[in-house]
């Protein structure tokens, strides 16, 4: 007796577990051609992930302006970089019939499933930031890191008037867009740069500023007085290599450094001269194209199946002109309130 | 709650107290139901099903972890586990072994982490505490290690099946992973409650030295007992994989909480000798849905957190009224 009451939550559930099987299908059909559409970052809280939010935000804007009546839904994975967290926000929106999905895939491979369930429940995907191994979403808009690391490749090359002892520090093992831009880095230097010479690229910064400061001091404990010139691919090693070279009063020009990405501290160094050179992506407009490419698909539009949101390089000589300007700071405030 | 003295009384208290998980799961269901827009949204096959499958992983650790907090422990290393055997399990398969060794491997990692607690924990007389946090880091390290500090990429396999959603806008067919939890669900409901093995469990929990006066061999019931539960995290972290189509290593980091809880909301004590299987699915099951329902009412991921977090010390809190009631 006793053993049975015990199973009876059990059995009440399955009976719970069998609802609603009368009401499904009927509600993907649209209401008066209003969207509503979700876009999912690898994380909340970076900077970099704010102005995709603004991009995202100012898509809304326009769209409702013109008379198209579209609503953004902004949700990341509830811990931060977490794969199966991604995978569940994926899979309540697409239970929630979303009318599209802008996705930033955490991993390139464990995605995929979630993404093309949602496509066959008629839920359009398109993914912005890293690449899906898959042909069935919509479009890919994203930063070209290729190009990103041969701008990066050509400022230094130029600052080293094609001579000099470079180090790359790299960011982590299996990171598909910073493995780009270290790989067109180095292959700019290769081509166009045959005597500048390479001499430490195995090093990784890891994820944090902390773990990327620990790799530069151990890097300039070693090379630091052979080092001449020094790159790293995004904003945690960028600030940190910057730091460490401070530490030991290389900066300011004496070692010359490129780095990547608009982080405020990486822009206040660009800025007083420690650093020469960032590549900075447009992340809002990478947020803003990713939902005018879902609305355009969803009103019928064709949509390419590959949109580049560019690269430039900024540079102290360069920070102060307009368009510049506007990727090192960028109006983030305009559109979020916070 | 020690163990019911009266006949009728008990099975009341009992009743009352594995009614009161369900009652928070319609509580909860309500909630959403309330905003029309959700509604129509929340009550469909695909979301159920959605659910249920994102409920999988938790519940299957929540079989295990309800064996080892009615024995009176806990266990703080199921998340580095379950990292720990989907990384092993998409290393055999990288390697070309099949997709019935992977699983093997995979289960049996997680026993092995188990058995190495429960030796550890009886052998040593230790906390099981301090010696499942110090596992955490052992098994979380030993699963960067191992895939050297990446995702291992498995090739295709039958295991991907497991945790597929098949049709994902009717609710039937169920994926594989929801079945095979809710028949293990059901294998151990009834050990717990029809085996010598599950009432010695609930009598360590409620009186340790009483069980060993007894003549119950608690050290070996406890090694018993972490080892089976390793083996139901084991199996979690074989969901785990199937879900990711990788083996992760950073994944799950504070999985055990969410199990913790899930166990906790379904009645069982931290102090031991109380809980039940049916009560900790169902705290699963509540929690999946309160997730679920906070993202479809656009609710950000913090109010989330605090909402959860609010309920955990509720069910408790409920659970703590409750008992002193029954025990007038």
């Amino acid at each position: 007796m006793k053993s049975i009451l015990n199973l009876l939550p059990l059995f009440v559930f399955l009976g719970l577990a069998g609802c609603g099987r009368q009401s499904e299908g009927g509600s993907a059909t649209s209401e008066a051609k209003s969207y509503t559409i979700a876009v999912i970052p690898k994380g909340t809280t970076h900077e970099f992930w704010k102005s995709i939010h603004a991009g995202a935000v100012k898509a809304e804007q326009e769209l409702n302006g013109k008379g198209i009546k579209t609503e953004i839904i902004w949700k990341g994975p509830l811990k931060e970089d977490d794969r199966d967290q991604q995978i569940q926000v994926v899979e309540n929106f697409m239970s929630r019939r979303v009318s599209g999905l802008v996705l930033a895939p955490l991993d390139s491979q464990a995605l995929v499933a979630p993404v093309e369930n949602a496509i066959k429940a008629k839920v359009p995907v398109v993914i912005i930031d890293s690449d899906l191994k898959s042909d069935q979403y919509v479009s890919f808009v994203a930063t070209d890191n290729y190009k990103g690391g041969q701008l990066a490749g050509e400022r230094l090359g130029q600052l080293l008037g094609g001579k000099g002892n470079v180090i790359l520090l790299r960011y982590a093992v299996g990171s598909a867009s910073t493995e780009a831009r270290e790989s067109g880095f180095l292959d700019t230097l290769k081509t166009k740069f045959p005597s500048v010479k390479l001499i430490s690229s195995d090093q990784y910064a890891g994820p944090t500023r902390e773990t990327g400061y620990q790799a530069s001091q151990n890097l300039l404990n070693r090379f630091g007085d052979q080092v001449n010139g020094i790159f790293c691919p995004c904003e945690p090693p960028t600030i940190a290599m910057a730091k460490a070279l401070r530490d030991i009063g290389k900066a300011g020009g004496k070692v010359k450094m490129v780095g990547f990405d608009s982080g405020s501290q990486s822009v206040a160094d660009l800025k007083n001269g420690d650093v020469q050179g960032l590549v900075v992506q447009n992340p809002i407009l990478m947020g803003y194209l990713g939902v005018l490419t879902m609305v355009k698909n969803l009103q019928g539009g064709k949509v390419e199946n590959r949109i580049d949101t560019g690269v430039v390089l900024a540079t102290p000589e360069n920070m102060e002109q307009p368009e510049i300007k506007e990727l090192l700071y960028p109006p983030i405030a305009k559109y979020l309130k916070e | 709650m020690s163990p019911p003295a009266r006949f009728k009384s008990g099975d009341v208290a009992r009743f009352l107290n594995s009614i009161g998980p369900v009652f928070g799961l319609m509580l909860v269901v309500g909630l959403f139901s309330l905003s029309a827009e959700v509604r129509t949204h929340f009550f469909t096959g695909t979301n159920c099903k959605v659910i249920l499958l994102q409920t999988v992983i938790v519940s299957i650790g929540a079989l295990g972890m309800t064996l080892i907090i009615v024995s009176g422990g806990i266990d703080l290393s199921v998340g580095s586990a379950v990292a720990l055997a989907s990384v092993v399990g998409a290393t055999a398969l990288v390697n070309g072994h099949s997709a019935a060794t992977a699983i093997a491997l995979t289960v049996g990692v997680g026993a092995g982490i188990g058995l190495v607690n429960g030796l550890v924990i009886a052998g040593l007389r230790m906390m099981p505490f301090i010696v499942t946090l110090g596992m955490m880091g052992v098994a979380r390290g030993t699963a960067k290690w191992l895939a050297g500090n990446k995702t291992v990429n498995a090739p295709k396999s039958s295991i991907n099946n497991l945790m597929d959603m098949l049709d994902p806008l009717h609710f039937f067919p169920l994926p594989l992973g929801v079945w095979i939890a809710a028949v293990l669900a059901v294998i151990m409901a009834v050990v717990m409650q029809r085996t010598i093995f599950g009432r010695y469990l609930f009598a360590i929990g409620s009186n340790e030295a009483t069980a060993r006066l007894c003549g119950i061999r608690v050290g070996l019931m406890k090694i018993a007992t972490y080892a089976l539960a390793g083996a139901f995290f084991g199996v979690s972290g074989l969901m785990q994989m199937s879900r990711l189509a990788v083996g992760d290593p950073t994944v799950a980091i504070g999985l055990e909480l969410d199990i913790i809880a899930a166990v906790v909301i379904g009645g069982a004590s931290l102090n031991g000798g109380t809980g039940s299987i049916s009560g900790s699915i169902i705290g699963a099951l509540i929690m999946a849905v309160l997730k679920s329902g906070s993202q479809q009412m656009n609710w950000p991921n913090y109010v989330q957190e605090i909402i959860i977090g609010i309920v955990i010390i509720l069910a408790v809190a409920l659970d703590k009224f409750r008992q002193r009631k029954t025990a007038l």
